[in-house]
């Protein structure tokens, strides 16, 4: 590992204080469980005057249900997350998704909130000071360059996180809290399609927990695309939650992750409801994918790999989602 | 493992003709209460209040003419001590006499991106991050070649003088008459492979201590070294001081797997720093700069073209392979030379023709890696006897049968091979895998493959040639009855330090309680080659075997004295000696000790190792690499299970049998064999170095793919004991030889899972899935009245 430097850092005990730390200095970062961010300020792409950590604020941290609604706190680690009673027992798919990310003595201390706003992640980009210097450096940090698309001005990182199309598919909401106050917005909007800046998260906000409401009635699953079996972040990785009633589908709702610089929900797939899912469904849900998404070559692996792998990946998952709602 | 006996078998009593035995015993490594209690210290611990923090600035280019380096703002920082750069230094170094054409920090051009262009020592990290940051470097760049074809074409300009064409060096070998094999074959299967760049990633990153004594003009080295012998020469040389005014100290090592089997820049580099800082320097390395460092496996382009009797005798083959180097030469010449040698030696192949080329590339220098210089090769070959296999619809276990060597023998290129279990290894993992009885009738998707593969058990010709026997043991016996065992090989993890005192404590008939291992301080062990070219326990072994029976005579002698006995009637029971047969209760250690010492104060006694001049190979260009004084053998059948989804191999098992002579620890040798298995899986499914535009992608260990514990599979490891005439007891080498057949074995099984012959490594998911795809084309294709 590089270097550390030095920094100061702040241990709030409320959202309200984590907010006003960072209304202080803007360009102080968040801390929870630090896998994403330590290796970061190593690399030097981020070097933080002060750090927020979150890992100990109390509304961050538990896991609650009211109503059949569950709201699941941002620095809750994704170990407590898989072992939660509830988790288990009605959200399989996050136990299957948090389950998939890196190792785990990782998820011991990688949290939630740190998933859903992992950085967007490249090849050129994830490499030490002296590699990017040599390089040119990038779009994303202090150059004027794609490395993964030359010709273009868009910068091609790639979200890269396990948790939020299993999120996604549960309808998946994020409480964020910020200077001029709180709100609550679907997941999918948090988002944008950009690997500089791929949160729609105004200055000094944070988010604080997700809700997600029932889901008894769906099934649902998450599948990665990894070389490894521990470690990797997703080549790519799908998520889907299936309602059949009289065998015809009542809803379906499909999310992928790996593919573009943010978690994307399929569009279109409301077009299948009212049908069976059967293989042709499926096939026209896969068919789907294609337009939508949009692999550069920002990993080891070639765009090409992950294209072909979302498809069959997809393919293979509902076709057992729908074997299984038909149980 | 739990019915294993215990480890320290309590002494027997005296009247037992037996004395306690450690060979053969699985002993814990010695050392492993400090490994996993966390007291061992490796390099980096060693920290220091005086000590200054060493830093690197490297090339950001491939290829350029360096027009100056300015360091005059780095040194001018208050809190910077010393900035060196390739003005500094102006001798070059190279593991190899014959390529020393690397400079510990860049002189007039700089040949890869990471290339040590100037180092720092100051008093903080922080300084010297800001001093890195104070150092321009102007140049006029050169065209880079990353890849042989590029560096090879006419007109690339050459990376060193005197090599055309980035050849740093061709081998052409035959051996037999090859035209002759080619034309008595029915059948004549050529094919060519690709290997991608591998390195090591040995758990411990580089890192060196250095001292420097201005009052005395000395300089301590504490460094990660596989070689510290040779280290020391090279320190001495660069630094231009006599090796009497250096020494050279190795701590614990986190592995090395021939990383750190030849000197490294990084370490003359801590000590030109620590001497113009007039003090002691910490340089650590970080994992992308060990990475950069490398020394892996090259890039190699093998075909192979083997022809066969219709009953599967093979009559000839031809090799050429084609290997990247990287910018300077370090053991280049050596691993294009063993790619050849080794085609020998596992089977009976009558004529052999070989031609190897080694080429500079700009990119960082490749070296020695577990299996050094034979796996690539040994991947081609045995995919390849695969392939005829079933172009003859034979058994391929049947098919290796067929060719077996009968040792004793020499090879047509002059090797030696004087014990040879490879035919129990091939009975082993037949059995074991039910390969007759499930090869062909698994599931979809699933397969079975065997292959083999062999290495040297030292090589027979040191690097560096004096003529000095190849290796020397100390033993220290003094008042207080301990045995200090004083050797220069250096224990990286492989556990040569354990074994080394189970040979001594055995022929003592002495727990190993009695016994200490000190290794690897200059100036207190004896030289010794260093671990490499799985040497140690063959060679280093047999001198501490001699040096224990030199102490045993001294201490029969005093026993006979004391006992009034001659010494051809006295009974070595370890703790106890005494005249044979008699009823004696006889002479307790102690005693014994105290009259050995009286006669002469404390004993040091020595044993020796020297390769017969009839095992040191052929006399013709190249002869020196290949020979060793005996060989181990292995065999590999892989299970695995192919997604079709995701293109994702899966290995479920693999039976691996290893005929390592005879198993002086057998614990120890079950773990390294089960290290090559890991490592050979590594290279066949997901690890590659690659760059863009000479920058290794992959340095750091998420995008350099080394199988975690998830992906190990079950490995069953069988050890077959040939017992060779040479070794210690029987011994040869046991963490080599079984990584070569690990990746072929993988290759073919998944040849028979899904009927598609991948010829490139890694066998990574996404070049599965493109195979399977391209296979899927090509049949509907090929089928009649299915046009689209």
């Amino acid at each position: 590992m590089e270097f550390m430097p030095e920094f100061r850092v702040l241990r709030p005990a409320s959202v309200e204080d984590a907010v006003a730390a960072r209304r202080d200095d803007p360009d102080a970062c968040l801390l929870a469980g630090g896998t994403d961010l330590v290796p970061n300020i190593r690399r030097g792409i981020v070097a933080p005057r002060t750090i927020v950590d979150v890992s100990e604020v109390a509304e961050m941290r538990d896991i609650r249900e009211r109503d059949g609604e569950v709201r699941i706190g941002a620095s809750v680690t994704l170990a407590e997350l898989i072992e939660h009673p509830i988790i288990r027992q009605r959200f399989s798919v996050l136990v299957q998704a948090a389950s998939e990310v890196a190792a785990s003595s990782h998820r011991q201390v990688a949290t939630v909130g740190g998933n859903l706003c992992l950085d967007t992640r490249c090849v050129y980009y994830n490499q030490s000071e002296w590699w990017r210097r040599s390089n040119d450096y990038c779009f994303k940090h202090q150059g004027e360059i794609c490395h993964v698309a030359p010709k273009t001005v868009a910068c091609f990182a790639a979200y890269s996180g396990d948790l939020a199309p299993a999120f996604i598919v549960l309808d998946g909401a994020v409480e964020v809290a910020g200077p001029d106050g709180n709100r609550v917005m679907p997941l999918p909007e948090m988002y944008r399609d950009d690997g500089r800046d791929h949160l729609r998260l105004g200055p000094g906000e944070m988010v604080v927990a997700v809700r997600v409401p029932a889901a008894d009635s769906w099934h649902c699953g998450y599948v990665k695309a990894r070389v490894r079996s521990a470690i990797d972040f997703p080549l790519a990785g799908v998520a889907a939650a299936v309602k059949l009633q009289a065998g015809s589908l009542a809803g379906l709702r499909v999310a992928l992750t790996g593919t573009n610089a943010m978690p994307l929900l399929l569009q279109g797939t409301e077009d299948l409801v009212g049908a069976p899912l059967d293989d042709d469904a499926i096939d026209r849900l896969v068919a789907l994918i294609p337009k939508q998404i949009q692999p550069m070559t920002s990993t080891v692996t070639p765009p090409g790999y992950r294209r072909r792998v979302v498809a069959n990946m997809t393919r293979t998952l509902l076709r057992r989602l729908s074997a299984e709602a038909r149980r | 493992m739990n019915d294993a006996p215990p480890a320290h078998a309590p002494p027997r009593l005296v009247g037992e003709r037996v004395p306690p035995r450690l060979v053969g015993e699985r002993v814990p490594l010695i050392d492993g209460v400090e490994k996993v209690s966390g007291a061992a210290k490796y390099t980096a611990d060693f920290t220091h209040a005086d000590a200054l923090v060493g830093r690197i600035w490297r090339s950001p280019y491939s290829h350029a003419d360096i027009l100056d380096v300015d360091v005059s703002e780095a040194r001018a920082l208050p809190g910077v001590v010393a900035v060196l750069t390739g003005d500094d230094c102006d001798v070059p170094f190279g593991i190899l006499p014959i390529a020393q054409n690397e400079y510990p920090l860049a002189r007039q051009r700089v040949r890869y991106r990471g290339d040590p262009v100037a180092a720092v020592a100051a008093v903080d990290e922080a300084t010297a991050e800001r001093a890195l940051s104070l150092i321009r470097m102007r140049v006029t760049p050169l065209p880079a070649y990353c890849d042989p074809k590029s560096a090879r074409a006419p007109g690339a300009v050459p990376l060193h003088e005197n090599r055309p064409g980035n050849l740093e060096r061709d081998v052409h070998h035959q051996f037999g008459d090859v035209d002759a094999g080619f034309a008595a074959a029915d059948i004549i299967v050529e094919r060519s492979y690709a290997c991608a760049e591998v390195t090591h990633v040995q758990m411990e990153p580089d890192a060196s201590l250095a001292a420097y004594d201005a009052e005395r003009d000395r300089i301590t080295l504490h460094t990660v070294s596989q070689v510290p012998y040779y280290v020391h020469l090279k320190v001495a040389q660069c630094l231009g001081m006599d090796t009497s005014q250096i020494r050279v100290v190795k701590p614990f090592i986190g592995g090395g797997f021939g990383h750190r089997t030849e000197t490294l820049n990084f370490e003359i580099i801590a000590c030109l720093l620590a001497r113009a800082a007039r003090g002691r320097v910490r340089l650590k390395l970080s994992r992308e700069e060990t990475m950069i460092t490398h020394r892996g496996r090259p890039r190699t382009d093998v075909t192979v073209k083997v022809g066969v009797t219709r009953d599967g005798k093979i009559t000839a083959c031809t090799c050429e392979t084609v290997q990247a180097g990287g910018a300077y030469g370090g053991y280049g010449i050596v691993t294009v030379l063993y790619a050849g040698s080794l085609l020998n030696a596992i089977y009976d192949i009558p004529a052999v023709r070989y031609d190897g080329y080694r080429i500079y590339t700009n990119t960082p220098p490749c070296g020695a890696m577990r299996g050094h210089g034979s796996v690539n090769v040994r991947y081609a070959f045995e995919s390849l006897l695969d392939e005829i296999a079933r172009e003859i619809q034979t058994d391929p276990i049947e098919l290796r049968r067929r060719n077996l060597l009968r040792a004793p023998l020499r090879t047509i290129n002059d090797l030696m091979v004087e014990s040879y279990g490879l035919p129990a290894c091939l009975d082993y993992v037949e059995q074991a895998s039910g390969w007759r009885e499930r090869r062909g009738r698994l599931p979809k998707g699933k397969g079975l493959g065997i292959a083999c593969s062999h290495y040297v058990s030292g090589a027979a010709k040191p690097v560096h040639w004096t003529g000095e026997p190849h290796a020397v043991v100390n033993l220290k016996l003094d008042f207080d009855g301990g045995i200090t065992l004083l050797t220069g090989a250096a224990d990286i993890g492989q556990g040569s330090s354990t074994i080394l005192a189970q040979i001594v404590g055995d022929v003592l008939g002495l727990d190993l309680s009695r016994l200490t291992v000190v290794a690897n301080d200059s100036r207190i062990t004896p030289k010794d080659n260093g671990s490499y070219s799985s040497r140690v326990t063959f060679m280093v072994g047999n001198a501490a075997l001699e040096a224990a029976k030199n102490l045993k005579t001294l201490l029969v002698a005093a026993a006979a004295r004391k006992l009034e006995a001659q010494p051809g009637d006295i009974e070595c029971l370890g703790e106890v000696y005494r005249v044979r047969g008699s009823q004696d209760p006889g002479l307790p250690f102690g005693a014994v000790v105290k009259e050995a010492l009286a006669e002469s104060g404390t004993i040091t006694v020595k044993g020796t190792f020297m390769v017969p001049r009839k095992y040191q190979g052929g006399s013709y260009r190249g002869a020196a690499v290949g020979p060793s004084m005996a060989y181990s053998y292995a065999a590999a059948v892989a299970e695995v299970t192919i997604d079709e989804d995701s293109g994702r191999v899966t290995v479920d098992k693999v039976w691996a049998a290893h005929d390592c002579g005879y198993a002086l620890n057998p614990l120890s040798v079950e773990g390294q064999v089960q290290g090559a298995v890991w490592m050979g899986l590594g290279q066949a499914l997901s690890e590659e170095i690659r760059y863009h535009d000479g920058l290794p992608v992959a340095a750091n260990m998420i995008d350099y793919r080394v199988p975690t514990i998830v992906e190990s599979p079950d490995i069953e490891v069988k050890i077959v004991e040939s017992v060779d005439p040479n070794g210690p007891f029987g011994a040869k080498e046991a963490s080599e030889g079984a990584l070569a057949s690990v990746i072929p074995a993988v290759a073919n099984a998944v040849y028979d899972a899904i009927g598609i012959r991948l010829r490139e490594t890694p066998m990574t998911p996404d070049r599965v899935l493109a195979a399977i795809e391209r296979h899927e084309r090509a049949q509907r294709r090929n089928r009649p009245g299915r046009a689209a």
